[in-house]
């Protein structure tokens, strides 16, 4: 019996995000010249750094990365379930709600409505539009949706990928309200900043994560055709993550203003979370192992391998930056920045590229427009990829040597002497070849993924061309 | 229970997934989030008796506007209210006071080791007679007395050819009412503090932070008045010893006035700051690093480590995750200077050789060099925001008698990075 999958709600959140994704892209690489490779060069109120950054963030983050995830939830739940979605009249005004609310407030930013938060910076009110509370209304409507349609699903057993949506559905529900209201509600000071760090963590670590892993886990056996390597070791990966990451957001302030025994307590969990990304790593790639030549033959085994090596190294970085010693050299340099891109664009990004190339040759039942576009996009993109992410890694580094210069010697007057010999100042203007660096990166990968757009957009709007 | 009903077709294994995740997640949320606020006292226990007086008295009460319209320069005018603001009449070595009999105890004399503070609502002004005590005279006598005592000290001053000092004489006064406005000397960013020989006179404890280790106090206040004038179309004012007295709050906020509290403008400048995006560059927290308590020390000594409670006062706080620009959390000790600032948001890359911030033209109404449209610069509202949400930065952890700047760090953070303290 072939069931009849409405795939209109897939649309709505995929094609858009498609374009978000390399807008996102445009005003990060705008960024990465006019903040730093000629800095300030379009000078004034709306186009300088701080106005713009968020802009990039929510772009990349929600317009782009988000949205291809629940996207992804809408095709592949229904077909896990074995049932159509719950109600595709639903996910449209979802996808109505999300959309308007979002758009608003990423455009907003320039004009001054940042609401001050990492990652939370969407405003209660843009103007007369309540934009947070239509944002949260559109993603109850997704959670109501795919919860639905689990509940009331055909096969009994569930894939992995369900455990992870199931999991991502309830916990961005709890995270979000925790980050944008409930951080209103505790004391002022270092509680509301503690609240927003578990907000910033659990973001990346319970939304973004988990999204990316449902997707890969999916993604990962059907292009292949093969079965998932192991069943159970999935399922330890899915309940470590559970149980470690809640805990970790204070790791963001290691030698900051918070008590000591919770940053202890971050490290401690954060070392724990080796657990469940090599339990996903192993598992990923021992299901490609024996059939490894298909990743040769397709680009989106490419994205989704090349993915889980970034997510190797995000996760290799992560736990050992939550150590002091470690933690005194990389925090606040752009080794940071280099960490958190190595997650979201080169890890969960290459997830949710790979979806797209599978996804809408299969809700369109058209071939590919071009493979030989597909195959620079990916070629291309890796090129990108290294300087952009070794510069800000290294420079970064080098920087946090600098600055951890200025505590040799014994006497303060040695120590301050260190200061005046290299200024702050110094240091930065030591950064900017890794800015060029990372510059030139940002516009390869972004002249990539303008190829893949158009590769997508001629697939859906094309016909599809005869010899393959 | 109908076989439609959802609840009834939920099986098992998803209800404990369900159950499992939320159980993991509340307690991560229980201990990580909520527990700290009970376990140490120092998210919620303020630093210093200063930080709340600063916060809580002198914020709310002292109001900041340009000096006049159209200028850059600032006007700042406490609020005094009976009962509530502690006032020293202290006179100085070329500053002396005449009073009525009864108001005499209020004064601090001059080399009199203690400070008398006192809650009734009083104020200086030039001496005035006025029913039976006759201040005019008084202080004429006072004057010739004091020159004379003066004159005999330096009996060779006509050959040394000195000026005879012209003493600056007022006359203590009561005021009617319960608010009144006046200006004082003030540094804006700290306030008169006194935490050893003081005394406060009155009858009873009227507020509870006049019972704290010391005490903020407004130092010989004088009315302040303003005249109003119009030129051209424009609508001006000014400030003015004999002009008109401000009626209330009221008039004190309103147009053309247009004076805001120091604790509103801090509120907006966090808010700015948010807006701005500043924190995406400026982090606001001295680590325990040597290297940040040197960044953010000064000359002689390391900037104490930021502590939990320093940010009680705020609504929204930026420990940031990234140092692109340089740690803002001793700002207020680092570059107190309002021109410096002035001078570093128009044009950050002359400012400071290297710098890669943007340039902040839209804090000013006008070129502040005087090259633009009108001959003074004047910084928006914005930039006062800003500025003085900067200079709450490191400047209210402790007493500035007790101030790190001076070397009574009560941490010692210096003995600590020098190795001969340890901590346990």
């Amino acid at each position: 019996m072939k069931i009849e999958f409405d795939d209109g709600p897939v649309k709505s959140m995929l094609y858009p995000a498609l374009f978000f994704l390399v807008v996102g892209m445009a005003i990060g690489v705008f960024l990465a010249f006019n903040a730093f490779v000629f800095p300030d060069y379009f000078s004034g109120e709306y186009v300088h750094f701080g106005r713009v950054r968020p802009s990039h963030v929510w772009s990349v983050l929600f317009l782009w990365l988000l949205s291809a995830g629940v996207s992804y939830f809408y095709y592949f739940i229904p077909r896990l379930c074995g049932i159509p979605l719950w109600s595709s009249k639903m996910a449209y005004w979802a996808s109505g709600f999300w959309w308007f609310s979002l758009l608003v407030t990423t455009a907003s930013y320039p004009w001054g409505t940042n609401f001050g938060w990492e990652y939370a910076e969407q405003p209660d009110w843009v103007g007369w539009i309540p934009v947070k509370p239509i944002f949260v209304l559109g993603w109850v409507l997704i959670v109501i949706n795919c919860f639905m349609t689990i509940f009331n699903r055909k096969y009994k057993k569930m894939y992995v990928s369900l455990w992870y949506a199931m999991g991502a559905l309830i916990w961005t529900t709890f995270i979000y309200l925790a980050g944008t209201y409930g951080i209103n509600m505790v004391p002022g000071g270092i509680s509301r900043v503690n609240v927003n760090f578990f907000y910033v963590h659990n973001v990346v670590g319970l939304t973004f994560t988990p999204l990316g892993l449902a997707a890969a886990y999916y993604f990962l056996p059907k292009i292949a055709n093969v079965p998932i390597y192991s069943h159970r070791l999935s399922m330890v990966g899915f309940w470590s993550i559970a149980f470690f990451y809640g805990w970790v957001g204070a790791h963001h302030l290691i030698h900051g203003p918070i008590s000591q025994w919770l940053q202890t307590t971050s490290i401690v969990f954060s070392i724990w979370l080796f657990i469940p990304v090599w339990s996903v790593i192993h598992n990923l790639m021992m299901t490609l192992l024996p059939h490894w030549n298909k990743y040769v033959e397709s680009v989106p085994l490419r994205f989704i391998m090349i993915g889980t090596m970034f997510y190797f190294l995000t996760c290799i970085q992560g736990p050992l930056q939550s150590l002091r010693n470690v933690n005194e050299i990389t925090s606040k340099t752009d080794w940071l920045v280099g960490h958190a891109h190595l997650a979201l664009y080169g890890a969960f990004t290459s997830f949710a590229i790979a979806g797209a190339y599978y996804v809408i040759p299969s809700i369109t039942k058209k071939s590919l427009w071009s493979n030989s576009l597909a195959n620079w996009h990916f070629s291309l993109n890796m090129l990108g990829s290294v300087p952009f992410l070794l510069s800000l890694t290294i420079g970064g580094l080098l920087q946090g040597m600098q600055w951890a210069s200025w505590a040799q010697g014994t006497t303060y007057a040695e120590f301050h002497k260190n200061l005046s010999v290299m200024p702050f100042l110094e240091t930065v203007a030591d950064m900017h070849v890794w800015w060029i660096i990372r510059g030139i990166g940002g516009i390869m990968i972004l002249f990539a993924n303008l190829l893949f757009v158009v590769n997508m957009f001629n697939t859906v709007m094309l016909k599809p061309r005869e010899t393959a | 229970m109908s076989e439609k009903n959802v609840f009834y077709k939920i099986e098992k294994s998803a209800l404990v997934t369900a159950f499992g995740i939320i159980l993991l997640f509340s307690s991560a949320i229980i201990v990580t989030l909520i527990a700290p606020n009970y376990v140490d006292q120092t998210w919620i226990k303020p630093t210093s008796d200063y930080q709340v007086q600063m916060y809580e008295v002198a914020d709310p009460n002292i109001y900041i506007s340009s000096l006049s319209t159209g200028s850059s320069e600032l006007q700042s005018v406490y609020r005094l209210q009976r009962d509530f603001t502690l006032l020293a009449f202290h006179e100085a070595e070329t500053v002396r006071i005449v009073a009525p009999p009864e108001l005499e105890k209020y004064i601090s004399r001059y080399e009199s080791p203690t400070l008398k503070l006192t809650s009734r609502l009083m104020m200086l002004r030039k001496p005035q007679k006025n029913g039976s005590f006759d201040a005019e005279k008084q202080a004429d006598t006072l004057q010739q007395k004091l020159q004379q005592e003066w004159a005999q000290k330096n009996p060779k001053w006509e050959e040394q050819r000195l000026q005879k000092p012209a003493f600056d004489i007022f006359e203590l006064y009561e005021i009617e009412g319960n608010e009144a406005f006046a200006v004082a000397a003030t540094e804006r960013i700290l306030e008169n503090w006194v935490d050893e020989d003081y005394t406060i006179l009155d009858e009873k404890v009227n507020q509870e932070y006049h019972d704290h280790s010391g005490v903020i106090y407004v130092n010989n206040p004088l009315e302040y008045r303003v005249t109003h004038y119009t030129f051209g179309g424009e609508e001006g004012w000014r400030y003015d010893p004999e002009g008109e007295v401000v009626k209330g709050i009221e008039e004190l906020k309103s147009h053309p006035l247009g004076f805001l509290s120091r604790r509103e403008l801090i509120r907006m400048g966090e808010t700015t700051y948010a807006e701005e995006g500043c924190w995406y560059c400026h982090s606001d927290q001295t680590r325990t690093l040597v290297q940040d308590v040197v960044l953010n020390g000064s000359e002689a000594y390391p900037a104490p480590p930021s502590s939990a409670n320093e940010y009680i006062y705020e609504r929204i706080t930026f420990p940031a995750t990234r140092r692109i620009g340089p740690d803002i959390s001793r700002v207020g000790v680092k570059r107190p200077s309002r021109d410096w600032h002035q001078s570093h948001f128009w044009s950050p890359k002359t400012a400071s050789a290297g710098s890669i911030m943007p340039a902040f033209q839209h804090f000013f109404d006008y070129d502040p060099r005087g090259t633009g449209k009108k001959v003074s610069g004047v910084p928006n509202v914005k930039f006062e925001a800003v500025f003085q949400y900067l200079m709450t930065k490191g400047t209210r952890i402790t007493p500035p008698t007790q101030a790190w700047w001076l070397g009574k760090d009560p941490l010692q953070t210096k003995e600590i990075i020098e190795g001969k303290k340890v901590l346990e």
